[in-house]
């Protein structure tokens, strides 16, 4: 690719960032804001919280939280005619990727109208969306960041991605304190999500010096200060963890993802797996299967996990993987796919729909079904 | 499947960028421009044609106030400002509604109701035909009336005219056949009349004086009254003529001298009686039968000198009448005519005058030489202080475009 492309909306970043949301909404011309979270958010008390900023800045807003783990398109329709019946003027979505992919699926729909699969692939979004702004609650998504959208087609079995330039939010607002009332659980599965776009997006044939800083820096904070971010929770850790999403964020926004995200995609569409669980699966059996298309890449993903040690380019890459496979063990997260997916049964079908998934395109080594398929059993 | 051929150009998507509502929002305007301007071109046209409605029109609230007007309002009604004033208040001055307003019985029966009737504006009476049509719209307070008021003055006249020329020409053919009739008869009378007055020498010797005197007296009073039989039967076959006469140029001045002259014999009679003469001088020529129209002026004078008992004043005046008629008036200051004759004036056989006095067909005469001239004759009258007959003839064609130069 000789012409390369970088696009990241207005980021506003810092402890208690959260406070400046109702500003921004009034900035982009807001009276009544459609509000997207979803019940984990209620129960940590932040869309109260939101609320609570929204009512004193005066404005009006009507809540949207049927939101699933992975987003379904019957609930996006739902929400875009809750956006149109009650004449909202911008989306505000609060939570990790379900709510803010549910909100650029609403936006896209109240914008354009039509059907959520009408848009599935690359740039079909042809009329603006209303205005966006997006406050992360997990770090890990990128969905703030990226102009991806995944939504499931519940009569297709497949999650689609929607890719448009206009599904980057117009601001994102991230608030590291945010993470302070997430499970860790869910600061493990959104730190690895993370990696794994970082990593993906590095070895992307899209990749370019604009994104591959910030993969690189990414995967060096997230190996750096996950571990104590998990046992000490400390704010300093988890705002690392949000600057490391973020960066990851903007990294794969632009040079896209590969071959682990067009088979969580496909995986996640054939049964309702969350997300985050996909990756310390897939991630090491898809590296080993790329090396050799990228190996000074991977040497240089390799020796940010192995840390300073001097081995050729070969080994450097294959024991970064051995040790990405071991690090992920040590947060008790599945490492093997047979503990998530129900049977093997459907592995050639998953394999063939990961085949159609955008973000096979730019998977730096060319694979078939019979690859992927091959992936999936070593990591079974 | 629609993302089939999703290529890496389409992941950097160097053509697209955000969306933003700013094209967006130049579509609307645009969109909003045409619209406005198409409104605005309906605007007018309705307006152009509201322009073109001759009718006096108006839209009234149901209390008959006035909401707005046309230009032929403006045009007829001197109200700078009519808009929030009772209608009843500009057309009759009154503070209640008129009993024959069309537009109540509009409203009630949510129908188009018509009517007539005649209103004073600026001193003048006009007919009008009235069309009141409900304006009913369920986001007005209250509903409106469209009134449409036609000024029909002049075609009532016009028709009223029509009407009498029908009558005049109907009675014409009657009289004439009269005449005809009374005519063979009558000179069997005065031949034998004539015959017995021829023989009457050959019997005054023989009879007794006294029976000869009055038979004498007797056959000449059957003469007389016969030649006045004549007289009128002749008359009255000229009334009826409608044989144009032989035209020639006419100097209207002259034609009224003339006449006056063979009046003077009875003036003399009648020093109490002024004559006024302003005759405008250098008149125009016209076309016309200098007889008949002595005839007229003859029994106009003659008219204006019964209508006057003792004495008075006869004003006799000719003028140009912008520029294309001529007119002559002779205004009196007589008896005058009641209202309810001056329909019946020009109808023949109508008299005022005592029995024996005069047989009512001088003006019907008049009315039918001025109308073959192409004229006509006005009255205007008031009952004890005189009347006035204007007649009015046209000029030639040639005069007037003489005149016209």
């Amino acid at each position: 690719m000789d012409t390369s492309k970088f696009a990241i909306p207005e980021i506003i970043f810092g402890h208690g960032a959260i406070k400046h949301v109702a500003q921004c909404a009034l900035r982009l011309g807001a009276r009544r804001v459609l509000v997207v979270s979803d019940h984990g958010l209620e129960r940590a008390g932040w869309v109260e919280k939101l609320f609570d900023i929204l009512a004193y800045d005066g404005l009006e807003w009507v809540y949207f939280n049927d939101v699933s783990q992975n987003p379904r398109d019957y609930q996006v329709h739902n929400g875009a005619e809750i956006y149109l019946e009650e004449k909202a003027d911008v989306v505000i979505a609060l939570g990790g990727g379900s709510p803010l992919d549910m909100a650029k699926g609403i936006a896209t729909i109240a914008g354009n109208g039509g059907r959520i699969d009408d848009y599935e692939g690359a740039n079909r979004i042809m009329r603006p969306l209303p205005p966006m702004i997006f406050v992360p609650s997990t770090a890990g998504s990128g969905s703030d960041i990226s102009q991806f959208c995944i939504i499931t087609d519940m009569q297709r079995q497949v999650k689609m991605s929607i890719i448009s330039r206009s599904l980057v939010p117009n601001i994102s607002i991230i608030d590291p304190d945010l993470l302070l009332t997430k499970p860790p659980e869910l600061v493990v599965s959104s730190a690895i999500d993370a990696l794994s776009h970082a990593i993906e997006s590095y070895v992307s044939k899209l990749a370019s010096p604009f994104t591959e800083n910030q993969a690189l820096n990414a995967i060096k904070i997230i190996i750096t200060h996950l571990e104590p971010a998990v046992e000490t929770r400390s704010v300093h850790h988890l705002e690392q963890l949000s600057i490391a999403s973020t960066w990851a964020g903007m990294s794969f926004s632009n040079a896209s993802l590969g071959a682990v995200h067009a088979l969580a995609h496909s995986l996640g569409g054939v049964s309702d797996i969350p997300h985050g669980l996909v990756h310390p699966i897939l991630l090491p059996a898809v590296m080993r299967y790329n090396m050799p298309e990228c190996l000074e890449k991977m040497a240089t993903i390799g020796n940010i996990i192995l840390g300073p040690c001097i081995r050729s380019r070969q080994d450097l890459a294959a024991m970064g993987i051995d040790q990405l496979g071991e690090f992920f063990k040590s947060f008790g997260v599945p490492v093997h796919m047979r503990e998530i997916a129900p049977d093997d049964s459907k592995l050639e079908h998953i394999c063939r729909m990961a085949l159609q998934d955008a973000c096979m395109l730019t998977n730096p080594r060319d694979a078939d079904w019979k690859d992927l398929l091959g992936i999936c059993l070593e990591a079974w | 499947m629609p993302n089939m051929q999703t290529s890496l150009e389409d992941l950097i998507g160097i053509e697209h960028s955000k969306l933003g509502f700013f094209q967006e929002l130049r579509h609307k305007l645009e969109e909003i421009k045409r619209s406005n301007q198409e409104l605005e071109d309906q605007r007018r046209e309705i307006l152009a044609i509201l322009d073109g409605i001759t009718d006096l029109m108006m839209v009234l609230s149901e209390d008959l106030r006035i909401i707005s007007v046309n230009h032929v309002f403006r045009e007829m009604i001197p109200d700078p400002e009519p808009e929030g004033k009772y209608c009843y208040t500009i057309f009759r001055g009154e503070d209640h509604p008129c009993p024959e307003c069309p537009a109540f019985r509009s409203l009630s029966s949510n129908s188009v109701c018509r009517a007539t009737a005649i209103f004073k504006l600026s001193d003048r009476n006009m007919r009008f035909d009235m069309v009141a049509s409900p304006l009913k719209n369920p986001d007005w307070p209250q509903h409106r009336v469209l009134i449409f008021k036609r000024d029909v003055t002049l075609e009532k006249e016009y028709q009223a005219k029509f009407y009498q020329a029908e009558k005049m020409a109907t009675i014409g053919v009657l009289a004439a056949g009269v005449a005809h009739e009374v005519n063979n008869p009558l000179a069997a009378v005065v031949g034998f009349a004539e015959g017995i007055k021829r023989r009457l020498p050959q019997l005054e010797r023989t009879i007794d004086g006294e029976l000869y005197g009055d038979l004498k007296e007797y056959t000449d009073t059957i003469l007389k009254e016969c030649l006045r039989c004549r007289d009128i039967v002749k008359t009255l076959l000229t009334f009826s003529r409608h044989a144009p006469a032989s035209l020639s140029l006419v100097a209207l001045n002259s034609v009224v001298s003339d006449t006056l002259r063979l009046l003077q014999h009875e003036l003399s009679k009648r020093s109490g009686i002024q004559i006024k003469m302003e005759l405008e001088e250098s008149l125009p020529v016209i076309k016309g039968n200098e007889a008949q129209l002595k005839q007229v002026v003859l029994n106009l004078l003659t008219n204006a000198l019964d209508a006057i008992k003792d004495s008075g004043c006869i004003t006799v005046r000719t003028f140009l009448e912008r520029g294309a008629r001529l007119c002559l008036e002779i205004r009196d200051t007589g008896c005058g005519i009641p209202p309810e004759h001056l329909d019946k004036l020009f109808e023949p056989f109508f008299t005022t005058k005592p029995v024996g006095k005069g047989i009512g067909i001088g003006l019907s005469t008049c009315y039918n030489i001025v109308h073959d001239h192409g004229g006509s004759i006005q009255v205007s009258s008031n009952s004890g202080q005189g009347s006035s007959f204007t007649v009015v003839l046209p000029l030639s064609e040639e005069c007037a475009l003489e005149e016209s130069l």
